[in-house]
């Protein structure tokens, strides 16, 4: 044991030949968890609506009021403007009178600036399920009954949604990158020759060296978890499950980054295939949404990744347990677990066999 | 030899069509500190490898201390300290640093580590530098660290490629001192070398390596003393043309011509001659030099191939 954490104190005391790496796997994913926050999530997008001077305008602007999401914080915003017909930012509804004619059957007219067809469908939205209320209610019992049921009983903000989906992505990211600096620069420096033939266990050996990359991959998700928790007041329900979660996240990118680096035998190299791993394997796995979410191929392809168990393990932590059924499904958290275990598994003992062969092995 | 740590009997190693290490032999005693002489290429660090175990033979036989280190790669590696031909240390690290991690790979018993770190650091004369990153060490100091290490584990035998590649004259004989006080304390080294020199300084016997095969074995003196000659070099103008004519019935053995100007002439005894030469030479010529050498082993390399160990 004293001989471990001897080669454990080594590992970290090797923190000072890649700084760098350190530095962006620390700070990396909390600074884009920060700036995708800001640009993505904050803005509440007014709908601008003319001021009206009509009966049915103010009926109209009182049942877009009335339309929105069923749980949570409104993501448009009804906004009354003076508008003298000039130039339009993003959207304005202008009550008017049907080609120039007497305001007796007035038109509610959309006008839209330079905005994404997203936002498009979302104001138009908006205004024809306002329209449809203003009609429902001279249909008497002939009128339709929306009703939405929410999965959950809140609001899934994706601030939150995208802080839990980055945990996993720190994790992966500095196991990754640093234990593909690490090992390749073992090939640069020569110091590969002291494993080669050092008469310590493999198993010592890779141990430390995954134990040390486990541990540094915790405390960057450890900064995400921080930035998530400051910016959005939510904290995950039991700490240490989320730390099992993301345990064999980082074995997995470990090994990663080391057998990338035992191939390759280059820094830069190695390095790349760490983050474009990362990056790749999380934008599949679920970054923008439960992997279901985006249909049954993707999905498919999305559990191929650590990420898609680690964000659906992960999802309850953050949002509690499921209410109601829904076409937004996840996975069985037994299966996503043993699936996670048997991914670091197999990847270790990869990488052993990898190890085995480029550095130990007779030649 | 009765007390040998290593023997080499027809070690054989091939690189697809190239044989490295041709049917080598040789055999080192406790306490000694063995020589592999040769020019780059000649096999030196292959043979090095054979010994560690990082390399397989392609025939004969080796034994380290009474084991095989192709099938008992990790009794042997235990029980040997290797110092590569490259620096290799964390250069980022400080020595302390370095020496711990060399501890936590190959020292049997941790106990006592820091002592024994302590000791070596000062050996090395690295103590008061011990905490500096070793990105500003000397090369010097950088080897004398690699020996540290190499030593921290106390093993019997410790396997030297090139110890003083790179680091100037006076680090040179620091390190040269290191490995002599190692051996009064029992260690056996071998040394691999290309450096006629070092090897004629340090090492008690040494085998003459040239394209993988063992031209001659024998302490430094005894293999110069076999050559039974002495190195004439004249330099004179103009040159001479036709020295074996000019010189014949002294006794000369062999001639060549290191420059355009330099004439160097393999003799019995040059003393006795070479009064008989300047005369011979006649008052046409001018003499610019006249310099007898005894022997060495560059000599008994070109003896023994035709060319010289730099060539």
């Amino acid at each position: 044991m004293r001989r471990f954490l001897l080669l454990l104190r080594n590992e970290f005391a090797l923190f000072r030949t890649a700084i760098p790496a350190h530095a962006v796997a620390a700070l990396q994913p909390a600074v884009l968890y920060l700036l995708m926050t800001t640009i993505l999530v904050h803005p509440t997008f007014d709908m601008n609506m003319a001021r009206p001077e009509t009966v049915l305008g103010a009926e109209l602007a009182a049942a877009l009021e009335q339309v929105g999401s069923p749980v949570g914080e409104p993501y448009v915003r009804l906004a009354m403007v003076d508008w003298d017909g000039g130039t339009v930012d993003r959207q304005v509804i202008r009550v008017e009178a049907l080609d120039g004619g007497s305001l007796a059957r007035p038109v509610a007219v959309q006008h839209f600036g330079l905005i994404d067809s997203n936002l498009v469908k979302n104001f138009r939205n908006r205004l024809t399920t306002a329209a449809l209320r203003l009609w429902d209610a001279e249909l008497g019992p002939r009128s339709v009954t929306v009703e939405q049921h929410p999965w959950l009983p809140h609001d899934v903000p994706y601030n939150v949604y995208f802080g839990m989906a980055v945990l996993p992505m720190a994790t992966f990211l500095a196991a990754a990158i640093i234990g593909a600096m690490l090992t390749a620069q073992e090939f640069e420096f020569r110091t590969v020759v002291e494993y080669r033939l050092a008469p310590a266990t493999l198993g010592l050996i890779l141990g430390g060296r995954l134990v040390r990359l486990a541990l540094t991959a915790l405390l960057s998700a450890g900064v995400v978890w921080l930035a998530v928790g400051l910016v959005t007041g939510v904290w995950p329900r039991d700490p240490w499950l989320v730390v099992l979660i993301l345990l064999p996240v980082a074995v997995v990118a470990g090994c990663v980054g080391m057998t990338a680096a035992l191939l390759l035998r280059r820094t830069i190299p190695a390095f790349l295939v760490g983050l474009v791993g990362a990056f790749a394997g999380w934008i599949v796995g679920g970054a923008f949404g439960l992997p279901s979410s985006f249909g049954a191929t993707f999905e498919r392809v999305s559990r191929l990744t650590p990420f898609a168990h680690a964000i659906e393990l992960l999802f309850p932590r953050y949002f509690g347990d499921r209410s109601s059924a829904s076409a937004v499904t996840i996975g069985s958290p037994v299966i996503s677990a043993l699936v996670l275990l048997l991914m670091a598994a197999g990847m270790v003992a990869l990488t052993a066999m990898v190890y085995q062969r480029r550095v130990r092995r007779q030649e | 030899m009765a007390d040998s740590t290593i023997r080499v009997a027809a070690a054989t190693r091939r690189f697809g069509g190239l044989v490295a290490v041709d049917e080598l032999s040789f055999e080192v005693g406790r306490g000694e500190i063995f020589g592999l002489l040769g020019p780059n290429g000649a096999g030196k660090t292959t043979t090095i490898n054979l010994l560690t175990g990082l390399l397989r033979r392609d025939g004969g036989e080796v034994s380290v201390l009474g084991h095989d280190p192709q099938r008992e790669a990790h009794e042997v590696r235990r029980r040997i300290g290797y110092v590569p031909q490259e620096t290799n240390v964390y250069l980022d690290l400080n020595a302390m640093d370095n020496l711990w991690h060399h501890a936590a790979l190959y020292c049997r018993d941790l106990h006592g580590v820091d002592a024994r770190i302590e000791s070596l650091l000062r050996l090395m004369s690295l103590w008061e530098r011990r905490k500096d990153p070793v990105r500003t060490f000397s090369g010097g100091m950088k080897r004398r660290l690699v020996l540290a290490r190499a030593l921290l584990h106390d093993p019997e035998i410790i396997l030297f490629d090139e110890p003083t590649l790179g680091v100037d004259v006076q680090a040179r004989h620091v390190i040269w001192d290191h490995i002599r006080a190692r051996r009064e304390e029992d260690k056996t080294f071998v040394v691999s070398t290309n450096d006629m020199a070092e090897a004629d300084a340090l090492c008690d016997r040494l085998v003459i390596i040239d394209r993988g095969r063992a031209i001659a074995l024998d302490t430094p003196e005894q293999l110069k003393a076999n050559l039974g000659r002495d190195i004439v070099t004249l330099r004179t103008t103009p040159a001479i043309d036709e020295p074996e004519l000019l010189f014949t019935g002294l006794g000369v053995q062999a001639v060549s011509r290191p420059g355009p100007d330099q004439l160097r002439l393999e003799v019995r005894n040059a003393a006795s001659i070479v009064g008989e030469m300047v005369a011979r030479m006649g008052s046409g010529r001018r003499i610019e030099s006249v310099h007898i050498a005894r022997p060495t082993l560059d000599d008994v390399f070109l003896h023994h191939t035709g060319r010289g160990l730099r060539e």
